[in-house]
C-alpha cells in the first residue's frame, strides 16, 4: 500500500519539479539544516535545564514557556521542508533504512514528548527552581540522544551503501522493504 | 606557491587521503559537525531571543553562563570538523562559491560574537546596540550553516 502511494507520489508533477529544479532542492535542503539550529538547539538547552546541570537559575517553567515555542517554530519548519525533500525523491528515501531509522527514532522521541507533558512535568511547580527529579533526567537523555540519532540517521540518508540495488541479505531486504536480488 | 597549489597538496596529504577513502570516516565527521551545529544555534538562540525580547525573562548575563559554555564547546568541535572534512577535498572548496560564502560568513560571525555580542552580554548591556549586534550575531550563524550545506550542491 505504502509502495503505490510513494510510486505515485514520484510521478507527481511537484515530486518531478522539485527533482529536477536546480535551487528549489538546494533551497529547501539548505533551509532544512538551518532549522536544525532552531529545533535541536532549543530543545538540547531544555533538555540540558531538565537534567538539572545548566541553567539552573532559570526556573523549569520558564523554559518550558519561553523556549518550547520556538521549538515548535522550528519543528513545523523541518516537517514542511522534511516532506518536501521526501517528495522530491520519494521512492529511494522510503526504502533508506536510514530513513525508516529516523522515523522510529522521531516516534520515540514523540512519545517521550507525551510522557513528559501529561506525566513528569505536571508537578513541576514543586521542582521549578529546587533539584530536578529523576524521571526528567530521564526524559531529558532520552530526547537529546533520540534527536542527536535523528540527524545522524539523516545526513547518513544521503549515502547509498543500503541502496535496493545493493542489497544482498534476506535481513537488510525484509527492512528496506527491497526486493531481494539473487545476484 | 599560490593557494591552489596548497589545496593540492593537502589534498595529497596522508590525512586528506584517509579520510577520502575510508567509506565511513567522512559521514562520521559530517555528523559530528552537523550535532555542534545543532548545539551552537541553542546556545546562540537561548541569548539572542531573551534579548529580542522573545525568550526567557531571567537576565541574559545569567543565561550566558551556561550557554557560552556550550557555544564555545561547539565551535571548537565544528571547526576540528571542519578542518578535517576541507583537508579530504580543499581542491574542490578551493572552486566552489559557497565555500568562500560560508568562510566569510564564519569570519564575521566570529568576530562578531568574540568582540561584540560576548562582551556585551556579559555586562548585561540593553538598548538599540545589543539588539543590532544580537540580529547581526544570528544572521551571520545562520549564513555560516546554510552555506555549508550549499557547498554539497553548487
Amino acid at each position: 500500500m505504502l509502495d503505490d502511494l510513494v510510486t505515485k507520489l514520484a510521478d507527481t508533477p511537484w515530486s518531478i519539479a522539485l527533482h529536477e529544479s536546480l535551487y528549489m532542492y538546494a533551497i529547501t535542503e539548505s533551509t532544512h539544516v538551518m532549522s536544525i539550529m532552531l529545533f535541536v538547539g532549543t530543545i538540547a538547552m531544555v533538555d540540558l535545564r531538565l537534567l538539572g546541570i545548566s541553567y539552573t537559575k532559570v526556573p523549569v517553567s520558564q523554559m518550558l514557556s519561553g523556549i518550547l515555542p520556538w521549538t515548535i517554530a522550528g519543528f513545523v519548519l523541518l516537517a514542511v521542508t522534511g516532506a518536501m525533500l521526501f517528495l522530491a525523491i520519494p521512492i529511494r528515501t522510503y526504502h533508506s533504512i536510514w530513513f525508516r531509522l529516523k522515523i522510529l527514532m522521531i516516534l520515540i522521541a514523540a512519545i517521550n514528548i507525551a510522557v513528559f507533558t501529561f506525566k513528569v512535568e505536571r508537578d513541576k511547580a514543586a521542582w521549578d527552581l529546587g533539584p530536578v527529579p529523576r524521571k526528567s533526567k530521564i526524559c531529558a537523555v532520552i530526547s537529546l540522544s533520540a534527536w542527536a540519532c535523528v540527524i545522524v540517521f539523516g545526513r547518513l540518508i544521503a549515502y547509498n551503501w543500503f541502496d535496493c540495488d545493493s542489497i544482498t541479505s534476506p535481513t537488510m531486504a525484509e527492512l528496506t522493504g527491497c526486493p531481494l536480488d539473487p545476484g | 606557491m599560490s593557494l591552489y597549489h596548497t589545496a593540492q597538496n593537502i589534498e595529497a596529504s596522508a590525512l586528506g587521503q584517509t579520510i577520502r577513502e575510508s567509506t565511513w570516516l567522512f559521514p562520521a565527521i559530517e555528523s559530528t559537525h552537523l550535532l555542534a551545529l545543532a548545539l551552537l544555534g541553542g546556545a546562540i538562540l537561548i541569548m539572542s531571543l531573551s534579548i529580542l525580547g522573545w525568550g526567557l525573562k531571567t537576565p541574559v548575563a545569567e543565561t550566558y553562563k551556561s550557554a557560552h559554555r556550550y557555544f564555545n564547546g561547539a565551535v571548537l568541535v565544528l571547526i576540528i570538523t571542519g578542518v578535517l572534512l576541507g583537508i579530504s577535498e580543499p581542491v574542490k572548496l578551493y572552486g566552489r562559491q559557497a565555500f568562500w560564502v560560508k568562510m566569510i560568513s564564519l569570519a564575521i560571525a566570529l568576530i562578531v560574537t568574540y568582540f561584540a555580542f560576548n562582551p556585551l552580554v556579559r555586562r548585561g548591556a540593553s538598548g538599540g546596540t545589543v539588539r543590532g549586534v544580537t540580529v547581526l550575531t544570528m544572521v551571520a550563524w545562520l549564513m555560516v550553516a546554510m552555506a555549508g550545506r550549499w557547498i554539497g550542491f553548487s
